[in-house]
């Protein structure tokens, strides 16, 4: 690498950090004292405990090139405050350090003295390897069919709908209803459901709004907004957009968005300031919709139907950095009969490896199954058969734990356990095969 | 007074005001940079997620890590504790003379307790692999003259004759602040007000959650 080109490379560097630095990041890239008490508290470092992965020790990466484009010592003197120069190689290494080592969970930020945000730096460690082109390709290629899902729709909607179609006769063979429907581009709904792409996240809600009598509509696109993984916020932006156009175009008064813990974050959290505005509907989990069913008794559950002992996982996303952690356990006390708490939970709860975009990075899958091992070590010290979790990527990295460390446990949604206990009117049930996960 | 004692107290003095600019000067730098307010509906209260980020959020058995190490956190509050008292002296120490003597001792126990802890903290810096792959010259300097401060403020208490020593070391200490990692007792403000924003906006901290 000439000295020309790592000069521009510094020059860009430079303006891509001066245009997040905000107080936020700041504050978060100047209070770190390197004390290390963060070290046990991240899920990679208990697995396998080596300074690379101890939170300062990522974060710190980023300080290095932070003091030496904008602190004076860091100028005069870098060998002192430890200030790096930007170079490609630099760069590079960082691709593992944000991608593959860090799933932005925060359990590291709720243990800090000092509250440094260590996701808001790995956050922008991703954006410049973004902008520099070093994001992994998947999660390049996920953002980019987002877009182009929304660009090509009127060429997609037929089979969408005629997918949809083949899923309602499922709803109506498993409710016993003729006249069930899974509405799409139904003017007028309360209520806009955004699932995933897969059939284990439109079925189950489906029976419960049928169940509920709720007024809704499916939304066209999906939840999920690999621009957040890659901290690309104007693609993150652009991904919510179809949603919120969406919503507005319906006259929704709620956004429901399916059990997802970024994508709820996403929509719930980030994207309001993404628009510097509060959306003019409300944005819920189904979590948060099914327990307020729950305790305003408009869902009739029969737990025995659920006699197994159940274990939840808490989301980073949903817990953590959502605040729901109440509302799982409204739902499961009501639909299961033998419910027991990890050690630790709720906010507390270790990340199980598989957020922050992993589960879709077949390169660093080593990394992310390792990674699992305190998960692993949870669910078992529980001694439950069922593991239910409300985000999907958690779902996908708990079920491959499951196999690669012979668990012997069934990892299942919280919709799908209100389901399987759903007593329906004159006392009928739902269909009784369980709901399984399909591709739609 | 002495040349040494009127040099030493000037240099002190120098030194107070290049730490008071430079803190003033990393405020100013920090309400410059944009802050953007969270727009999105509250699901709990930031003013009482900001409440127990300064209070009960410092608490040793709020946190896993600092229970998991309580006597490295412990040790830590004891040097800060000692910076304080040093601080003390440094302001007080004109007065010095008409300082109860109980007074005295009692700064002197805790600076020299904190320096010690400060020392300790030092050795284990050293020691630990995890914190020497972490750190950087500034983190051992910044540490060794700090403990070094709050020691010699401890003398400075209890002999009139150390005083010249703790002002050069004050002097030392106070023009380094700004600028290396010292100036953290700026940015731990606005750092623990950013966690308390944020879980206490979104309903994390259980006693800033909406019912």
């Amino acid at each position: 690498m000439g000295k020309s080109d790592n000069t521009e490379l510094t020059k860009k560097a430079r303006e891509l950090l001066r245009k997040q630095v905000d107080r936020k990041l700041a504050a978060a890239l100047e209070t770190c004292v390197r004390c290390g008490i963060c070290a046990e508290s991240c899920h990679y470092y208990v697995a396998d405990p080596r300074p690379e992965h101890v939170p300062a020790y990522r974060a710190e990466k980023l300080r290095q090139i932070y003091r030496g484009l904008f602190d004076p010592i860091g100028r005069i003197a870098p060998g002192w405050v430890g200030a790096v120069p930007v170079s490609d190689q630099m760069l590079d290494s960082l691709v593992e350090t944000s991608f593959a080592s860090c799933t932005m969970c925060r359990r590291c930020t709720v243990n800090c003295p000092m509250g440094v945000d260590n996701a808001l730096v790995v956050r922008a460690i991703r954006s410049l390897l973004t902008a520099t082109g070093r994001a992994p390709e998947m999660l390049e290629q996920l953002a980019e069919a987002a877009i182009m899902r929304e660009e090509g729709l009127e060429y997609i909607k037929d089979l969408f709908l005629e997918q949809i179609a083949e899923l309602e006769n499922e709803l109506r063979e498993k409710v016993g209803d003729l006249k069930a429907r899974i509405p799409v581009e139904e003017q007028g709904a309360e209520i806009l459901y955004v699932a995933l792409s897969g059939a284990h996240t439109i079925l189950p809600a489906s029976v419960l709004f049928y169940a509920t009598g709720t007024s809704w509509s499916l939304s066209l696109f999906e939840a999920a907004n690999y621009g957040v993984f890659l901290g690309d916020t104007p693609r993150a932006k652009r991904i919510t957009q179809r949603i919120v156009d969406e919503a507005t175009r319906l006259g929704v008064k709620e956004v429901v968005v399916s059990e997802c813990g970024h994508a709820y974050t996403t929509l719930r959290w980030e994207a309001p300031n993404w628009f510097g505005k509060p959306f003019p509907f409300r944005v819920r989990s189904l979590v948060e919709v099914m327990a307020e069913w729950i305790e305003k008794g408009k869902l009739k559950l029969d737990p025995t139907r659920n006699r197994l002992a159940v274990t939840y996982h808490d989301s980073c996303n949903l817990a953590r950095n959502s605040g729901l952690i109440e509302e799982p356990r409204t739902i499961l006390n009501a639909c299961v009969t033998d419910f027991r708490e990890m050690t630790p939970n709720k906010q507390h709860n270790y990340c199980c490896g598989g957020g922050a975009g992993l589960v879709a990075l077949p390169e660093f899958s080593e990394q992310r199954l390792n990674a699992g091992k305190p998960k692993v070590k949870q669910i078992k010290a529980t001694g439950a058969s069922i593991v239910a979790a409300s985000c999907d990527n958690c779902r996908h990295q708990l079920g491959e734990l499951n196999e690669h460390y012979e668990m012997g446990v069934e990892v299942i949604g919280l919709a799908e356990l209100v389901v399987n206990a759903l007593v329906l009117d004159k006392g009928r049930v739902p269909g009784k095969e369980p709901v399984v996960a399909a591709t739609v | 007074m002495s040349t040494v004692e009127t040099s030493a107290a000037i240099a002190a003095i120098v030194g107070a005001v290049v730490a008071v600019v430079g803190c003033a000067w990393h405020v100013r730098w920090m309400f410059s940079l944009p802050f953007k307010g969270d727009v999105a509906t509250a699901k709990g209260s930031a003013s009482k997620g900001v409440m127990y980020a300064y209070t009960l959020g410092m608490a040793p058995w709020e946190k896993e890590s600092t229970r998991r190490h309580m006597v490295g956190y412990l040790r830590g509050v004891l040097f800060h504790v000692g910076i304080f008292a040093a601080l003390v002296v440094f302001v007080a120490s004109p007065w010095a003379t008409v300082i109860w003597p109980s007074v005295r001792l009692l700064l002197a126990a805790v600076a020299c307790l904190g320096g010690i802890a400060g020392l300790l903290g030092l050795a284990a810096r050293f020691g630990e692999h995890n914190l020497r792959a972490i750190s950087t010259k500034d983190d051992y300097f910044a540490v060794a003259l700090v403990s070094l401060f709050v020691l010699t403020s401890a003398l400075a208490v209890l002999s009139p004759s150390a005083v010249p020593v703790f002002y050069v070391v004050s002097a030392v200490t106070l023009v380094y602040l700004p600028f290396g990692k010292v100036r953290h007792c700026v940015y731990f403000f606005f750092s623990r007000f950013a966690f308390g924003v944020f879980f206490g906006h979104r309903g994390v901290i259980e006693g800033a959650r909406s019912q």
